[in-house]
């Protein structure tokens, strides 16, 4: 019998901490359990569905299991005889038909939502955005020819359709609060469409293992009002700032930079041409730095230009040993790119 | 023992060198077959499944008489069959499959070699 | 006594002793081999539990330090790779499988000892091979899926997955072997009596078992050889700007993955249904639908592998396939764990640490079903995949339910094994911190996977909350450690110190029981004689019915066994040891080795032992081939030679094999760029050699025929004229190919000439081997080693020729004749 005792603490603690898990999980920046999308809520009401079925069986299957162990049954060298039975009909048939009916009850919902959640084409009026991922970063093109790296924004109520592609090897787009997610496949075109419909800031990561730097491959999605994404979307679309004359510091950057070796992978409009890596345009506007990894302010910027591979291993940015003045300049141009 | 018996008249009941002479003439009948489909420009609406009926005839002929499944009984049949099932469904699947991908593909850089 | 011919000794005591060194080296008795496979196992099993207490340490912190990104890999893929291949299965398989199959169904061996022998010390190459990063090139470090082309060579440059892919090649080769010798044994060789519905369900378990490895496994085989020519040859398998795709290896893999769970399940279903019915004092409850449900559990498990890829976007059409096959899984499933329930219920329970752990296995496996209900939704799989929810959910199945299992197994056979007991206070110590630690390690992992979290990252970042649950986490994974540490103290404290076992410690109830702890080396001194279910129990009490529980109650004594001496063992032959298993792995390492460090002159050393020893084998007994049955040997075999179940066996593992080496061909046709493509193909030449290749079958029945006749001038004769036949379709395919490459169809030119290749090569390589074959048995018919009584050497060689006649049967009309003919 201290089993049993052990037993039912070990699961009150269980549930125990299942409610407290569910309560907290609510605020928790990647949560799956507080979707802000249509797709996340269909999903989520579906995983609800499922969690109640696998509960109610859990529930049969604990009673059982308690009652077989320690109620109907003795042990040995008492004297009760042991029961022979080995069949019973009726109790086969009911534990066979039984969950094939609860399985019955979660396979309609299942093939709906399976067929509602990926339309063969865009819906009307929706947003395209071309998704292309990298060792270890990601790409946002937008329709009107603006580009991103690792920041998406996206405007409430609008239909999105994501258009995912790969660069090089398989990786995943997953932004928990938005929904599923889908693998991003080389020579193969992925969707994902959903309607966002809560404004905040939401983390997403590759869920695909992508090599040396998958853990340091995240991103961010800004879900804004249908106002604030058209300005921003305007911002985006001029083009990138020119430092201010009085700012010595990013004029000298300037110049450094058009002449620098960074020109080679990245592109800043109207300066350089580089594709490898992200598109800097619009570098001062976001709020992060290396796939989400590090802050965007000067520090962190520099430490970057630094030394990549300490932050992201496998990073193909080689390390810029700059000395120090040229550094800051450098960082004071791409943080004055707004 | 009886077993020990019934082993060797196991190996009295295969088949005799007419009967596999025949089999192998059926053999060539159906190959010539097969190919004259190939040529044959009015077939082609129905080329796929006459190759298919005329191969799995020839597939079925070797396996029955050269392999013995007819005389052996239905152990190796079944541990034949049940196999060649699988792998039939694993091949129609995997067509299917790539299939419905073939609709999706991504634009092709062709790298050299080709 | 004297008079008769070599008789084992009657006082040989055990299978253990004797032999020395050389005699463990060159063992075929089926248990040896079985404890060979639990030693190095548990030597695998400390190393992969070490890899993960070092996972849970780097996970110990947001931003650690501890261990580098690619050491993390590292040790991940490792972890993965190491319980699947070097523990689970040689512990479920190669240990538990071995050691029962025979005691199980009342054999002295398995059908084919020496195979077994290979099996196991090719799982051994193979494990060192999936080690040796640790001398050149790194550890394997694109996890245990091995997803492409993450591991083309321009992405993963070094070694690492070199060894990754020739480790698992072998490993995989000799879990076919081992499958087609488990497979023709149960079928073959249960005692007089031993009926279908008679064999202890473990066996059950492990027949099906068989079957899932031999048509699961060619799938992945053909998969690694795709990696191994890309890595290796230039070609273009998985590389997406050659036209071809990286989800052919997916699809591929988990048509192997997802039988390989049930290769891990089914086994460890098996040692419960024998330890709770043995500790409840009752027969298994439902023992039909228990059977029907493995076989049912087996063949949806071919289905159901797209679940695994719901997120690479098959379309809602397949999703909704694979989701509703998936969930059908549940309800075999489902009868099992009620099942074993209802077992429980009413019995008279003796709560021993054995009993213990299939107690907990059958909670925290349905913990693990019913999450893995939740992935079988596709959309909330697309939530939960590749999250920790996935990660809690299979180490719930596999740990919770496997790995329990083997737990289980392993206190309930352990007497039988080396006739000692274990401690039951250490036993028990070990059960609840096993229970603990895995529950506080596992469950957690739950809610990491809602909260976000992805698997596979060596980091992560400090403002997501999920730092208190991997902390409490990496805490359970130690007492998880303490309580293994305990239970490798119970293993040496029970060699060491253990009270003997008696031949029947826990009043067992299948045959195992009825023998010596440990068994002799033949098991059986008299083949037993099964009267029903529980043979072991209905002789010792009568019927499983009335009587037998009312004597159990009275605490009457069962009735001793059959006295084991002295009986007349003369009747008994077992077979001699041979090194050749051994030297035969020898050889397939050495010719891995040196293709991964690309010195050829290993390979050509290691290919050439590898064929003479093969050859040696096949001539090392006296009785090669003879057709004489033996019903002491195949009891149930039905008149129907075990060596030819064997073969059988193999040729339909050969079938998936081909059809999987054939759809890829069919599938990159349509997707190929730029010529040549299939209208290069030339009807003439191919049509004259389909007319040889069917005439050397028929040349080879013809020789069978001779054979069988005993008319030795025809059988040489048909034999060479096989042979000739094999050569000159051999030297029609040397020209084709040449001619081909010559009209510039190089091996690496698109995916058409890469998959017609290696598909028309992988076939015309088994040619090769058959016209080696048939060159031996030709030697040996010319040397007159052959005649009427050695019919079946011809006969079996025989059935892989037209084995090989009736894929090509299939390759001539799919890819010659319907070269106008694209796939969807």
């Amino acid at each position: 019998m201290r089993a049993s005792r052990f037993s039912l603490l070990a699961l009150v603690s269980a549930l125990a901490s299942i409610v407290a898990g569910c309560e907290q999980s609510a605020q928790l920046p990647m949560t799956t359990l507080a979707p802000k999308s249509d797709l996340g809520e269909a999903i989520h009401h579906l995983f609800l569905e499922v969690t109640a079925w696998d509960a109610l069986i859990f529930v049969i299957v604990i009673v059982a299991f308690t009652l077989a162990v320690f109620v109907f049954s003795t042990r040995a060298g008492e004297a009760a005889p042991p029961s022979q039975a080995s069949s019973d009909l009726t109790l086969e048939v009911a534990w066979t038909v039984g969950p094939a009916l609860v399985l019955l009850m979660i396979s309609i919902p299942t093939v709906r939502t399976i067929f509602r959640s990926q339309p063969e084409v865009a819906p009307k009026g929706s947003l395209e955005i071309k998704v292309v991922a990298h060792q270890w970063w990601w790409e946002f093109d937008y329709p009107d020819g603006h580009k991103t790296a690792n920041e998406m924004h996206i405007p409430t109520g609008q239909p999105i359709r994501l258009r995912l592609e790969s660069a090089d090897i398989i990786h995943s787009f997953w932004v928990p609060a938005l929904g599923g997610k889908r693998d991003v496949v080389p020579g193969q075109i992925n969707h994902l469409t959903f309607i966002a419909n809560t404004p905040g800031d939401y983390p997403g990561q590759c869920a695909e293992f992508c090599g040396l730097s998958h853990a340091n491959m995240r991103f961010r999605v800004f879900v804004q009002t249908p106002d604030d994404f058209a300005m921003w979307q305007k911002e985006q679309l001029a083009g990138p700032a020119t430092p201010l004359p009085n700012d010595q510091l990013a004029v000298q950057g300037a110049q450094y930079f058009a002449t620098s070796p960074c020109t080679a992978c990245h592109t800043v409009e109207g300066v350089s041409k580089g594709y490898i890596g992200p598109n800097l345009t619009h570098f001062g506007s976001r709020t992060t730095l290396a796939a989400g990894v590090l802050k965007n302010d000067p520090a962190d910027v520099a430490a970057w230009i630094t030394d990549p591979q300490k932050i992201k291993p496998g990073a193909y940015m080689p390390a810029l040993v700059l000395p120090g003045p040229k550094l800051n300049a450098l960082v004071a141009y791409l943080e004055s790119l707004k | 023992m009886s077993d020990a018996a019934e082993a060797h008249i196991e190996q009295v009941h295969h088949p005799g060198a007419t009967t596999y002479l025949i089999v192998a003439a059926f053999l060539v009948v159906l190959t010539a077959m097969e190919v004259t489909v190939f040529y044959v420009h009015a077939l082609r609406p129905v080329l796929v499944p006459l190759l298919l009926i005329l191969s799995a005839a020839k597939f079925a002929l070797v396996a029955m008489f050269y392999m013995h499944l007819r005389y052996d009984g239905t152990l190796v049949s079944g541990i034949f069959i049940f196999p060649l099932a699988i792998a039939t469904f694993l091949l129609i699947t995997l067509v299917l499959l790539f299939g419905y991908l073939s609709h999706h593909l991504a634009p092709i850089i062709n790298l050299g070699g080709g | 006594m004297a008079a008769q011919p070599k008789p084992l000794p009657i006082f040989q005591p055990n299978y253990l002793e004797g032999g020395g060194l050389l005699g463990w080296l060159t063992t075929i008795d089926h248990k040896r081999i079985a404890v060979l496979y639990m030693a190095t196992a548990l030597v695998f099993m400390a190393i992969g539990g070490i890899e993960a207490m070092l996972i849970r340490v780097q996970l110990w912190e947001p931003n650690n330090t501890f261990l580098s990104a690619g050491t993390y890999n590292e040790l991940f893929t490792m972890h993965g790779t190491t319980m699947i291949f070097l523990v689970v299965m040689p512990l479920l398989i190669g240990f538990f499988g071995n050691f029962m199959i025979p005691l199980h169904i009342g054999a002295r061996d398995v059908a084919f000892p020496r195979l077994n022998a290979l099996s196991f010390w090719m799982a051994l190459v193979a494990g060192i091979t999936l080690h040796l990063g640790w001398i050149r090139g790194g550890l394997p470090d694109a996890g245990w899926f091995g997803y492409a082309n993450l591991t083309e060579r321009y992405f993963s440059p070094t070694l690492a997955l070199d060894w990754w892919v020739v480790g698992l090649l072998i490993s995989g080769t000799s879990t076919i072997l081992s499958a087609v010798n488990f497979l023709t044994t149960i079928i073959t060789m249960r005692a007089p009596g031993m009926s279908y519905m008679r064999i202890p369900m473990f066996m059950w378990a492990m027949m099906i078992t068989s079957i899932l490895i031999l048509l699961a496994f060619p799938p992945l085989t053909v998969g690694l050889i795709f990696l191994l020519l890309d890595r290796f040859f230039g070609t273009h398998f998985y590389v997406a700007t050659a036209g071809a795709t990286p989800i052919l290896w997916q699809h591929l893999f988990w048509l192997f993955g997802h039988p390989e769970v049930y290769v891990m399940a089914l086994p460890g279903f098996g040692i419960i249904s024998e330890v709770l019915p043995a500790f409840s004092r009752k027969p298994l409850f439902g023992y039909p639908m228990m059977a029907y449900s493995i076989v049912l559990i087996a063949f949806l498990s071919y289905g159901v592998w797209g679940h695994h890829m719901f997120a690479t976007g098959m379309g809602p059409v397949a999703d909704s396939a694979f989701a509703i096959t998936s969930m059908l899984i549940a309800i075999p499933t489902g009868i099992k764990v009620f099942s074993w329930i209802a077992t429980v219920w009413g019995g008279s329970l003796r709560m021993t640490t054995a009993f213990y752990f299939a107690l907990a296995m059958v909670l925290e496996f349905t913990i693990g079903g019913l999450s893995g209900v939740m992935h079988a939704s596709a959309p909330v799989d697309l939530q939960q995949t590749d999250s920790y929810f996935v990660v809690a959910h299979f180490h719930y199945v596999l740990f919770g339910g496997v790995m329990f299992a083997i737990l289980a197994g392993f206190y309930y056979w352990w007497p039988k094994v080396t006739g000692r007991l274990f401690s039951e206070s250490i036993g028990k110590w070990h059960f609840w911190l096993t229970v603990i630690g895995f529950n506080v390690t596992f469950f957690p992992m739950h809610f990491l996977g809602m909260w976000g979290m992805p698997r596979r990252i060596y980091t992560y970042a400090p403002d997501l909350g999920w730092t208190g649950l991997n902390q409490l986490e990496t805490v359970g994974a130690f007492v998880l450690g303490v309580a293994f540490l305990l239970f490798y103290i119970n293993i040496y404290w029970s060699l060491r110190y253990g009270e003997k076992a008696p031949a029947d410690p826990w009043d067992g109830r299948s045959l195992e029981w009825s023998v010596a702890s440990p068994p002799p080396v033949y098991n059986f001194a008299l083949l037993p004689n099964v009267r029903g279910r529980d043979a072991w129990w209905i002789l010792k009490y009568g019927r499983a019915g009335s009587r037998g529980v009312a004597a159990y109650v009275a605490g009457q004594p069962p009735k001793p066994p059959e006295p084991e001496a002295p009986v007349d063992l003369s009747h008994v032959h077992m077979p001699p040891p041979s090194i050749f298993p051994l030297v035969v792995s020898l050889g397939v390492g050495l010719m891995g080795l040196g293709l991964i460090v690309g010195w050829y002159r290993i390979i050509l050393i290691g290919g050439i032992v590898t064929i003479m020893s093969i050859i040696g084998m096949g001539f090392e007994y006296k009785d090669y081939g003879q057709a004489v049955h033996d019903p002491e040997h195949a009891p149930s075999s039905g008149g129907i030679d075990v060596r030819k179940v064997g073969v059988w066996c193999f040729l339909g593992s050969e079938c998936v094999f081909f059809a999987s080496l054939i759809s890829t061909f069919i599938v990159y046709k349509s997707r190929s760029i730029g010529a040549p493509g299939a209208e290069i193909l030339e009807i003439p030449l191919t049509s004259f050699s389909t007319f040889i290749l069917l005439m050397s079958s028929l040349l080879m029945v013809l020789a069978l025929a001779a054979t069988q006749r005993g008319d030795k001038v025809w059988e040489r004769i048909w034999l060479a004229g096989t042979v000739f036949f094999g050569l000159i379709f051999l030297s029609g395919q040397a020209y084709e190919f040449t001619h081909f490459y010559h009209e510039g169809m190089g091996y690496t030119t698109n995916l058409f000439s890469q998959s017609f290749y290696t598909l028309v090569g992988f076939h015309g390589a088994h040619v090769a081997i058959g016209v080696l074959w048939l060159s031996v048995l030709l030697v040996a018919a010319i040397t007159g080693r052959l005649g009427k009584s050695r019919a079946l050497s011809i006969e079996l060689a025989g059935l892989y020729w037209h084995f090989v006649d009736v894929v090509w049967i299939v390759i001539f009309t799919l890819v010659y004749l319907m070269q106008t003919v694209h796939g969807a």
